[in-house]
């Protein structure tokens, strides 16, 4: 093994002066054997003749000493590569051809597995990071899989949980940063004093929060990211102490992240701490979580993920006896589950990643598939030349190099351009929306995908090399008589072209089967309706400082100021605002207890989606109105407490009954008779996290100010003008009315409602291309093989026209062919859909993944594919004319 | 003195490391010290020296570097390994043994068999 390497080594960088030597070495030795020759008396010129010839062929004896070098086997190597080359170049077609689908394939292949790559394989940039790991609480009965973790959890697990040796609080925020005219928003992250030492992540200057600075008196610091520095600081660097405005407050930076942090996929360039009072930390707020704040942890050396979530769940049990609340939310299925932090927040899309990759494969394989048959094609072409080359003496190995080398060097040349097409890929798919995934932001191609790629086509030039290869040895010398078609390598040869173009015809089916019900699938979805009329609709969301607005009442009347510029607009007919809008991508949920209603036993509570609403919020996003009234322009500011529902919530309280006049309390307890919201109207329930959820979570609107009152709001506004222009108009309302307040994410309702789908429609779109790629190599493959056939047959065909026989019989002899192979094809591409189904299934709504109109449909499309592919060549059988063709040969 | 004896196959190796046993030597002076320490009896094709110099080398029996020889011409010399001294030892003795084998083989008697 050493001595095949050190030859390798040689071959490749010393071999110019391993030759060298070898020549004046051989050369010394003739000159001195010759002035030996001449000092015995033997005149120069005869002793030089005779020094050669007693020395021997001098290329001989070189060639043997490579062979003993062990140089020969690469020198073959080079020059089967060479001779290849040149073999290929003479037949341009077939080389673009086949190298244009390795590249395409390939670099389909290559841009996904950046991704996959990015988002799945390759570990978070943090120490140890596969030690880091989400805690939440969970409340699957209750419809509230994850609700995040309260300032409660920890403050009252930290220290005491043995297998998490660091344990930090996040949750996302935006800041408006800069004073009057211009302000910016920037994402931002609240965290926790530990949250950077839990990452193991050092400062690049400067320090981390402290205990102390996590109330609200204290908090006035802030850590920035590099590119915020940068950008905006000219990378100071005295920065620290320096003071910058954000949310209209003098905030003092204490310190600054290296280049290239980033904490998952969060968007933050600033980091606060995350305040709280004391309250806010109280047993009573345990379960307030709300899903946006999370913790995260670190597990101690040693200790496992299953030791760290039993020692939480005993902790959780141990500070939950003799809680009023902990029946309830035992009846809700609460546990709080430690995950791995990297799989947990990639989980969701996992199984896409994984589809859309195996799809590509299977096309790479099909596209691997048609160029070994092609080569095969054309292997039985040379079939004469190779059966006389081996009659003539050619080594067995030499017939297979030759067949390993075009091959490889097929595939190799596919890569290098595919590397370079996955490179544009990765841009592809950005517009695809994989930039929004889960990590998606790291993706890049780099040296280690370029070099899977490489890797991955030398194996694949190896393996479409070996039926040429294979083809090649059984061209024996039988293949030298006249009837090539007889014999028995013939018959082989048939065979394995069959075998590949059937190969081709299954893989495609399995490709469009899948890409059919995904397809189905979307169209399902988009279907759905949401529950109000989204056309001519445009929202935004503007951001309120809180120290501006940090009371009930100055928001609500800088929502009225604001609804009124914005009604005020031409167009728009009527405007709103709420906390949250539906497909936002984010829909937490909050317990709401109706009054009189007693749980039955077991009876798990329900989490609702909550909203604060103001204006024409119903009207202006086309709610229907099932019972009583919508919330109007004034109920924010009226002192009685009243509140709408939607009719999911409705029906699962009280049924058939009417729900006006109930009352109900925010929040999991049922509190004092003054603190009911009455209901006054029943709406339409309207999708909120996307559009194949399942009805029924029930939605409680309150008016807002009296409802849930964050620093978030959404506007919206039924115009008839474009919506492209509503960001303007936005934007020169909110400046009318403030200043400093800024504007962002201004769209369209059903933008946002397309771009919640982004999860479905791009799987489909690219499983739609790898089917159409799929379709288009099975086509190119039948109609090789039928061509073929037609070919080799000429004479045959031609002596039964002459006999008689009918263009349209001959012409269905080749059809029939085709319809063969198609057949069989869509047998084993059956099995391969089956096999595949399961993997599928997860990712349809209301689709079964063995659709059987689809698969109809599917292999329709395939045989009108593989029909009109044979159509050419068996036409071109039909028309062949006796004379000619019996004349040939 | 008669003609030079044929060479049987396998010896060849065994001659070479012994010659560059003695001293380095390039290739024509490993060809010259065969003859010579046989007394002339074995002659070595000289096309055939030096493919198994470069094997002996492949196998790290052998080491090469570049020297000046007698008459100030640059050549490569080849010397023994520390692997081609105990090669060399085990050969000999083998041959040792299989020359009285074969001698005695030779040597013996219709009445002794």
């Amino acid at each position: 093994m050493r001595a095949a390497l050190r030859s390798a080594w040689r071959f490749l960088v010393g071999r110019d002066r391993f030759e060298r030597g070898m020549a004046e070495e051989m050369r010394f030795h003739l000159e001195a054997y010759a002035a030996d020759l001449e000092r015995e008396g033997v005149p120069a010129e005869e002793a030089a003749r005779r020094a050669r010839m007693e020395f021997g062929g001098l290329d001989h004896v070189k060639d043997e000493c490579r062979r003993a070098s062990g140089l020969r086997l690469f020198d073959e190597a080079a020059r089967s590569l060479r001779q290849a080359a040149r073999r290929l170049r003479r037949t341009p077609g077939f080389t673009s051809a086949t190298v244009a689908t390795m590249a395409a394939c390939l670099g389909a292949n290559l841009a996904l597995f950046a991704l996959v790559d990015a988002v799945l394989l390759r570990p978070l940039p943090f120490m140890d990071s596969q030690r880091l790991v989400r805690v939440f609480n969970s409340y699957p009965r209750a419809g509230v899989p994850d609700d995040g973790c309260s300032l409660t959890n920890y403050y009252e697990r930290r220290g005491r949980i043995a297998a998490l040796a660091s344990m930090a609080v996040y949750w996302p925020d935006t800041a408006v940063v800069g004073g009057a005219g211009s302000t910016v928003r920037e994402s931002s992250l609240r965290v926790s004093p530990e949250f950077f030492a839990t990452l193991g992540q050092p400062l690049a200057m400067g320090r981390a929060f402290t205990e102390e600075e996590t109330t609200f008196e204290t908090d006035r610091v802030v850590v920035l990211s590099d590119a915020f520095w940068r950008e905006r600081l000219g990378a100071d660097p005295g920065v620290l102490g320096r003071s910058l405005r954000i949310d209209g407050l003098e905030m003092s930076v204490v310190g600054v992240l290296p280049p290239g942090f980033s904490f998952l996929s969060s968007p933050a360039r600033l980091f606060f701490p995350l305040s709280s009072n004391p309250e806010q930390r109280l047993p009573s707020r345990r379960h307030s979580g709300g899903g946006a704040r999370q913790m995260i942890a670190r597990l101690a050396e040693g200790a496992s993920l299953e030791e760290a979530q039993a020692q939480v769940d005993a902790h959780d049990a141990a500070v939950s006896a003799g809680d009023p609340a902990a029946p309830q939310m035992a009846a809700a299925g609460f546990r709080s589950r430690v995950v791995p932090l990297h799989a947990d927040h990639v989980a969701a899309v996992r199984p896409l990643l994984v589809l859309v990759q195996a799809g590509a494969v299977v096309l790479l394989l099909i596209g691997a598939v048609n160029v070994a048959g092609l080569l095969v094609v054309r292997a039985s072409a040379r079939e004469k030349e190779l059966a006389v080359r081996q009659a003539l003496g050619a080594g067995r190995r030499h017939v297979v190099a030759e067949g390993l080398a075009e091959a490889v060097l097929l595939a190799l040349v596919g890569g290098v351009l595919g590397v370079a097409i996955g490179a544009a890929g990765i841009r592809l798919l950005s517009a695809l929306g994989a930039s929004q995934l889960p990590l998606g932001a790291r993706v890049v191609l780099d040296a280690r995908v370029a070099a899977v790629g490489l890797g991955v086509a030398a194996v694949l030039g190896v393996a479409m090399g070996l039926p040429f290869a294979w083809f090649g040895l059984r061209a024996g010398p039988e293949a030298l008589h006249l009837q090539p078609r007889g014999s028995t390598s013939g018959r082989a040869a048939r065979r394995l072209r069959h075998a590949l173009v059937t190969a081709q015809v299954a893989l495609a089916f399995v490709l469009l089967s899948g890409a059919s019900v995904l397809g189905l699938s979307l169209w399902r979805v988009s279907a759905i309706a949401p529950g109000f009329r989204p056309t001519q609709v445009a929202s935004g969301q503007v951001v309120m400082p809180w120290k501006h607005y940090p009371g009930a009442q100055a928001r609500v009347g800088f929502a009225e100021r604001l609804l009124e510029e914005v009604r005020r607009q031409p167009g728009v007919t009527a405007a709103g605002v709420s906390t949250n809008l539906p497909f936002n991508g984010w829909s937490g949920k909050s317990a709401v207890r109706v009054k009189g209603h007693a749980p039955r036993p077991g009876e798990s509570p329900q989490g609702h989606y909550v909203f604060g609403v103001g204006g024409d919020y119903f009207a202006a996003l086309g709610f229907t109105l099932r019972e009583g009234r919508f919330l109007d322009a004034s109920d924010p500011r009226r002192p009685e407490r009243v509140c709408v529902v939607d009719d999911a919530f409705a029906r699962r309280y009280w049924g058939e009954e009417s729900a006006v006049g109930r009352r109900l309390f925010w929040g999991p307890q049922e509190g004092a008779d003054a603190e009911a919201f009455a209901v006054v109207g029943v709406v339409g329930a309207a999708k909120q996290a996307e559009l194949a959820e399942r009805a029924g979570q029930g939605a409680v609107y309150f008016p807002y100010g009296h409802g849930p009152n964050n620093g978030d709001l959404y506007v919206v506004a039924r115009t008839a003008a474009p919506a492209d222009l509503f960001e303007a108009t936005l934007r020169g309302a909110v400046r009318a009315v403030d200043p400093e307040v800024p504007v962002a994410d201004v769209r369209a309702m059903d933008a946002r409602i397309a771009d919640s789908l982004v999860a479905r429609r791009s799987p489909a779109l690219l499983a739609g291309l790898f089917s159409a790629a799929a379709l288009a190599l099975a086509a190119i493959g039948t109609y090789g093989v039928v061509a073929y056939a037609v070919a080799q047959r000429r004479r045959e065909i031609g002596l039964r026209i002459a006999l008689g026989a009918r263009p349209s019989q001959v012409r269905a002899q080749f059809v029939g062919l085709a319809l063969r192979l198609l057949a069989v094809g869509l047998v084993v591409g059956g099995a391969g859909a089956w096999l595949a189904a399961g993997a599928v299934q997860g990712l349809l709504h209301d689709v079964r993944a063995l659709d059987p109109w689809m698969l109809a449909a599917a292999g329709g499309l395939l045989a009108v594919v593989a029909l009109a592919a044979s159509a050419i060549p068996s036409e071109r059988a039909a028309r062949v004319s006796p004379v000619e063709a019996l004349a040939e040969e | 003195m008669g003609k030079p004896a044929e060479l049987l196959p396998g010896t060849l190796d065994m001659l070479i490391l012994k010659a560059v046993s003695l001293e380095a030597l390039h290739g024509y002076g490993v060809l010259l010290r065969i003859r010579q320490i046989s007394g002339g009896a074995l002659d070595i094709a000289q096309g055939s020296l030096y493919p198994a110099l470069y094997r002996l080398e492949r196998q790290r029996l052998l080491d090469t570097h570049w020297g000046l020889s007698e008459n100030n011409r640059r050549a490569r010399f080849y010397t023994l390994t520390a692997a081609g001294r105990r090669r060399l030892k085990e050969e000999a003795a083998g041959w040792n043994r299989l020359a009285v084998a074969i001698a005695s083989a030779l040597d013996a008697r219709p009445e002794e068999a």
